[in-house]
């Protein structure tokens, strides 16, 4: 069974929502401890339970699910974004500006990443942030590509999202 | 389909059905189909075509040498587009009970099909008891003479009034002269009790006398009230309408009526009821209706199937055209598929641990059978095999989208619904709670107005100790409409 963090009803397994409190249950909660508690599902790192993913639209070949405030950005017309927030007299300024996300709080550098489609791979890359990018958990080494994969967390220094993709 | 005609999709049979199955189809055909009792254009043609289906079928050695000739591909070119869509990769070697969602998806193939659009027969029902009186009932009147004025020329129409009585105001015909139908619309009076069963029988029997199997037959209910006793009744003509292939759908109005029941009626044929919170609204919500009516590619799936042993399902919604829960059984009506919209049901599984198979567990076996006006021919049923692989671990991967999405909606639909349910058992703590949950949910994905709808009744129940009408309705239909919206959230 799934224990619910948010109301602590008991779900069987499989239960996407409890059917209590209709919190989302965390992905890595889909495993059963009863099975094994050795091989829990690599926590997506999520402490409260997250709010719901809307849907993608028709032509976005990626989204961002915001983990703070729940808005989901879609990545549609061009094939690469570069991430980051705009500020005053920037001189590159980024596809994506996630200044309104509360991005400089949490530490998002003017430039700072890069999400890039090529064919039905879609890949984030460090573009040498001052905080560094990190996907479930992991930084990842500046300048070099990382494939992810449908319902990866990706970090900007603390600015967290979900990516899901079609 | 080439030039021998598909004997199996005549009789709406799989490539393996058995001989009981073969002669049930045929019997079942024959009987609606029977030139004794049917004078619809074409449906003799029909009927000789189910004959020669049936002795072919029915003889082993005809059917043999039929079936080499057919092309090895099942379905080659259906119309319809499906996709079966999975929680989760596999079931899990576990010794508890688990859940696995599996989302069914039908569409048309190209939406631009050259399929013409099939002409409509329909009937509304328009209750005329004395609580409609003055404003509702000429809203009404106006809203069913505005249905008039929009219909084709090749559309049958037929309206019935019913209180305690029923009365036939316009027998099923073309509308040839529409100034005296108008008028005659214009003179019905409001007097008497609601008594449904009067009413949604003579509106059948008009469905019943323009029915062919090349029109979409639907008879339109609108109600402002209780019915009382003869609810039974009311299911029973329901569940016959449905094998007819007559669509009922309720429209209610006000807060006075019975939704739960209504919509259980409307499910029985694959249809909805829905809420009309203010009279004036009845003509905008019966012009959807019509448009709907008019954008129908098949106007009835149905799903005939067996659980597997150690299976059953919780829960079973139409996420779209319109939303709404169906009544799982045998044979469950799930809806139509639009020229635009396609038909999505989500279901809801409980697979117990004596279900699960070496490596390969099947949850439902089954067909769609799929009815289309549009086609001059009756389509082949889609084989449905829901089943998936068992496994020793748990997959780490999220549930595709399109289940979390529908998911996320249902999760708040259960929930009104759960509150309404203890609510009516007295649990008032209980149902505070629940509506409490759904407003933060609903607040979460930016619908605030109806959050404190939610809120609201949550205020009334601790104090009244009852949901107030208008508010259980407000807060079902809209959760409900939920799933018909777009939903990015407003940022």
């Amino acid at each position: 069974m799934i224990l619910c963090k948010n109301c602590l009803h008991k779900n069987p397994p499989g239960a996407i929502f409890c059917a209590e409190c209709g919190a989302q249950l965390a992905a890595g909660e889909i495993a059963t401890q009863s099975i094994r508690t050795d091989k829990v599902a690599p926590s997506t790192d999520r402490g409260k339970p997250v709010s719901i993913p809307k849907p993608i639209t028709d032509n976005a070949w990626a989204s961002l699910h915001l983990m703070d405030s729940g808005q989901i950005l879609s990545l549609a017309d061009r094939n690469e974004y570069t991430l980051g927030r705009l500020g005053e007299g920037q001189p590159v300024v980024p596809d994506l500006d996630l200044s309104p996300h509360q991005a400089y709080a949490a530490g998002v550098s003017r430039i700072h990443a890069l999400i890039k489609r090529d064919g039905k791979r879609v890949t984030v890359m460090d573009l040498g942030s001052a905080n560094g990018t990190y996907v479930n958990g992991k930084r990842l080494a500046s300048n070099s590509e990382r494939l992810l994969n449908h319902g990866d967390v990706v970090a900007l220094g603390k600015f967290k999202f979900q990516i899901l993709l079609r | 389909m080439g030039q021998t005609p598909d004997y199996y999709a005549i009789l709406g049979l799989l490539r393996d059905a058995t001989p009981e199955e073969v002669k049930r189809a045929y019997v079942e055909a024959a009987q609606h189909l029977h030139p004794d009792k049917n004078q619809a254009p074409g449906e003799t043609e029909i009927f000789l075509e189910v004959q020669q289906a049936y002795e072919t079928l029915s003889n082993p050695k005809r059917r043999k040498a039929y079936d080499a000739t057919l092309p090895k591909e099942e379905t080659p070119e259906s119309p319809i587009l499906h996709e079966i869509l999975y929680s989760r990769p596999h079931l899990v070697r576990l010794d508890e009970a688990q859940l696995m969602y599996v989302l069914v998806n039908l569409r048309a193939r190209n939406e631009g099909q050259s399929l013409p659009v099939p002409p409509l027969n329909v009937c509304l029902v328009l209750d005329r008891s004395t609580s409609m009186k003055d404003a509702k009932m000429d809203l009404l009147k106006a809203a069913a003479i505005q249905f008039l004025r929009d219909l084709r020329a090749e559309d049958i129409f037929s309206v019935v009034a019913f209180s305690d009585r029923a009365d036939v105001i316009i027998p099923a015909s073309y509308q040839n002269d529409r100034l005296k139908l108008e008028s005659r619309i214009r003179d019905i009076q409001a007097r008497g009790a609601t008594e449904l069963f009067q009413g949604l029988q003579s509106g059948l029997n008009e469905v019943r006398r323009g029915r062919d199997a090349r029109r979409v037959n639907q008879v339109i209910l609108l109600t402002d009230g209780h019915t009382y006793g003869d609810e039974e009744a009311c299911l029973n003509l329901a569940e016959q309408a449905s094998r007819e292939g007559i669509g009922i759908s309720v429209m209610g109005i006000g807060t006075d009526w019975n939704d739960a029941f209504l919509d259980q009626m409307a499910s029985r044929t694959g249809n909805t009821s829905r809420y009309i919170a203010r009279p004036q609204d009845i003509q905008k919500l019966l012009a959807e209706k019509f448009h709907e009516l008019t954008s129908v590619l098949a106007e009835e799936v149905t799903l005939e199937g067996a659980l597997a042993e150690g299976v059953q399902v919780n829960y079973a919604f139409r996420t779209q055209p319109e939303s709404g829960p169906l009544l799982f059984d045998k044979t469950t009506p799930l809806g139509a598929i639009l020229r635009d919209t396609g038909l999505s049901v989500l279901f809801e599984f409980l697979v117990q641990p004596s279900a699960l198979k070496e490596d390969r567990t099947l949850l439902l076996d089954g067909a769609l059978k799929i009815a289309m006006a549009a086609r001059p021919t009756p389509l082949s049923p889609i084989r449905i095999r829901i089943q998936t692989e068992t496994a020793d671990e748990p997959a780490v991967a999220l549930p595709p989208p399109a289940i979390l999405q529908a998911l996320s909606r249902l999760t708040l639909y259960r929930m009104q619904e759960r509150a309404r349910d203890e609510a009516q058992a007295g649990e008032y703590d209980k149902a505070t709670r629940s509506l409490k949950s759904l407003a933060v949910h609903l607040l979460e994905q930016g619908h605030r107005d109806l959050a404190n709808t939610v809120l609201l009744e949550a205020e009334n129940i601790q104090r009244k100790r009852t949901f107030s009408l208008s508010g259980e309705k407000e807060i079902k239909y809209a959760t409900r409409a939920l799933f018909m919206q777009e939903g990015e959230v407003p940022g």
